[in-house]
């Protein structure tokens, strides 16, 4: 995770951001704290990053890259603004003994934002941010299959805020975020998913950070709470709401360095091969 | 103006519905496409390519569906121009050299795709002073022709296959001898008639069964009638042809009553004895030897033909080519405008007209024997229709749709 010390909305890349609208950075580094120190108290341990003067959106760690068995891809951010943040996150990763292996640089990937594993595989939202063409190789450089899903609802830009696995059965999702074929590959994945409500999904409910059996979530509609809850999880409300301003809850602050999904992808055949006719 | 552009797309595109979603998204915007290169992973783990080439009313219809394609990461493969490498030796073509299909080809020089000439099988393609690519075979390379190299650059182009109103769809590639004949023969004679019409040329192919069948008659009159432009045979059909005019019979049998007399064995080889003592075959006919047949139409009407010898030939005649390379010079020369070619019993003159045919040639091939039908398909000739019949019954029902 990275401080907020420098976070605002001095730009608009999506459609939850107004510069018109302050952020009380006060009240942003206090609702932050208490997100750490809900996440150390389900049991995750934390690791930070220095905040950067004029990368305002540092703080949506999420966004550094996409993590699995100690390798990392560091994301290739379609808006000029966030490109400037790379080298910071590349240099944590090296320090903290990382592999680090870029995307090549035709393709723009947001990271832990648009890729999520479920089961064997990442699921990984294109359009708004990220491009599909992108998925080939990053499932080169992970070593894990990478399905893509095309996002069709421009408020929710991220994968991250209309999918949020939470064990190798169960995940919350929204598929009017999804188009029809999106849709068919999620329900083939996922065996029980439960499907947000449109307000839920606005709330956020998606971009939840799951530690262990306790869910952390920006907000807990009654309905939703029941359900997880009926499923055995916990759930911890942590108000980030300065953060909403930005268009960011509690999983976009944060990136899992924990992942690790079985290598199994090759990468695909080159032509001229025997089969190549 | 139609126009066409290779993309390809990666990854784990079957799971995904990528791949699905890209062909649909062709097909919404009233393109089409055609599966260029496809390389399944074999498990879902492993990762898929797939290379598409698509075609669409016009530029602006292409520029806007592959702008659209591009989001679903299916991205223009980037455009090479071909690599071309000099011949060192005559006849000899350098290592890796293209080897061609006979459909359409188009060869990327200079940044620009250029027709391939004259489509043929199995030849290497190069590359003119003027720009131009031909299809040259081996033999006829010369040193310091530029030859394309590799597959870089070159492209095929698939048929296009009408849909709904082709006359032939309904039998497709199917060989079978369980087809209805007579409507099949009409269809024939009206794509005949079609061609002609647009100034194409009709070729036939023909073997000595034309002859045996006693079909010789009524392909004399196609000849005659100006239908058949072209005709390539072997010293087999012309001499029975002859030997038929001038004898009665064929290969010794009378065509009249069929009953073989004494000595007929022989008839044929009196018969090109006859032409060689006249030079050749258009010496006999002015001489008053030859009064009639379809060797006889053919120099009356100026019907250029190649008779292709064997090394089983008797004789020869002497208009028969001894040398194979030659022979098949002689009959590429003669191809430039044949629009349709009818293959009448023949197998190997049919398999080797096959080989010099460009795919856009609309090819029938008549034999009463399915396995020579199948045979000159399996050799590449894949345009090639079979129509499974006596080649006698073929004829005459054709001459007497086309012929007054």
């Amino acid at each position: 995770m990275c401080p907020p010390e420098h976070f605002g909305v001095l730009y608009e890349i999506n459609p939850w951001m107004h510069r018109e609208v302050s952020v009380d950075l006060d009240r942003a580094r206090e609702q932050w704290g208490g997100l750490v120190a809900t996440l150390v108290e389900a049991g995750a341990s934390v690791e930070l990053m220095e905040p950067q003067p004029d990368l305002p959106d540092l703080v949506f760690t999420a966004n550094a890259g996409t993590v699995n068995n100690g390798r990392y891809v560091p994301s290739r951010f379609r808006h000029p603004y966030r490109q400037p943040e790379v080298d910071h996150d590349v240099a944590w990763f090296r320090a903290n003994g990382f592999e680090v292996t870029p995307l090549p640089e035709a393709v723009a990937h947001e990271g832990a934002g648009d890729a999520l594993p479920f089961r064997n595989v990442f699921l990984s939202g294109y359009r708004s941010r990220s491009d599909a063409a992108a998925h080939g190789p990053l499932s080169a450089l992970l070593g894990v299959p990478v399905r893509p899903i095309e996002l069709v609802d421009e408020r929710l830009y991220h994968l991250d805020l209309t999918f949020c696995p939470l064990d190798d059965r169960r995940a919350l999702v929204a598929p009017k975020a999804w188009d029809r074929y999106g849709r068919t590959v999620v329900e083939a994945l996922v065996p029980e998913p439960f499907v947000l409500e449109d307000d839920e999904v606005l709330a956020f409910c998606a971009n939840s950070v799951v530690v262990g059996t306790t869910i952390v979530m920006a907000a807990c509609p009654p309905r939703v709470g029941r359900q997880l809850e009926a499923w055995g999880f916990d759930v911890a409300v942590a108000g980030i709401g300065e953060f909403l301003k930005a268009g960011g809850g509690c999983r976009c602050l944060t990136l899992a360095l924990d992942v690790a999904i079985p290598a199994a992808a090759t990468p695909p055949p080159s032509w001229g091969t025997a089969a190549a006719r | 103006m139609r126009a066409a552009e290779v993309v390809e797309v990666e990854g784990h595109i079957i799971d995904s519905l990528i791949l699905a979603k890209v062909l649909d998204v062709i097909v919404d915007a009233g393109a089409d496409y055609r599966m260029v290169d496809v390389q399944i992973g074999r498990t879902n783990v492993d990762a898929s390519r797939v290379r598409l080439e698509i075609t669409a009313e016009d530029e602006d219809a292409l520029g806007a569906l592959l702008a659209e394609l591009q989001i679903h990461g299916a991205n223009r493969v980037a455009d090479v121009d071909a690599v071309t490498e000099t011949a060192d030796v005559d006849g000899v073509l350098p290592e890796g050299f293209y080897s061609t299909t006979n459909l359409p080809t188009q060869v990327r020089m200079w940044g620009h795709w250029v027709d391939v000439d004259n489509p043929e099988m199995d030849c290497a393609l190069v590359v003119r002073p003027d720009g131009r690519v031909r299809t040259v075979p081996m033999h006829r390379v010369r040193i310091g022709d530029p030859v394309v190299v590799g597959r870089a650059g070159v492209r095929v182009q698939a048929l296009e296959r009408p849909r709904g109103a082709n006359p032939f769809e309904f039998m497709n590639s199917d060989v079978s001898s369980e087809k209805p004949k007579e409507q099949l023969v009409a269809r024939v004679a009206g794509r005949i008639k079609a061609a002609k019409a647009t100034g194409g040329k009709v070729l036939a192919v023909c073997g000595p069964a034309v002859i045996h069948t006693g079909a010789g008659p009524a392909v004399a009159d196609l000849v005659r009638a100006g239908v058949i432009d072209v005709l390539f045979a072997g010293n087999g059909f012309a001499t029975h042809d002859i030997e038929s005019n001038v004898l009665g019979t064929s290969l010794g049998v009378p065509l009249g009553d069929g009953l073989p007399p004494e000595g007929g064995h022989s008839n044929h080889l009196r018969v090109i004895n006859e032409v060689r003592r006249r030079v050749s075959i258009a010496g006999a006919v002015a001489d008053g030897y030859i009064t009639g047949g379809v060797m006889f139409e053919c120099v009356q009407h100026n019907v250029p033909f190649v008779l292709g010898g064997s090394v089983r030939d008797d004789g020869p005649l002497p208009d028969v080519y001894t040398d194979v390379v030659e022979a098949a010079d002689a009959m590429r020369a003669l191809l430039p405008g044949v629009a349709v070619a009818l293959m009448l019993a023949s197998t190997l003159h049919a398999i080797a007209t096959g080989n010099v045919l460009p795919a856009g040639v609309e090819t029938y091939c008549v034999d009463i024997n399915q396995a020579v039908v199948t045979k000159l398909a399996d050799r590449g000739s894949h345009q090639a229709l079979g129509i499974v019949t006596d080649v006698g019954l073929f004829v005459s029902t054709l001459a007497h749709h086309l012929l007054p």
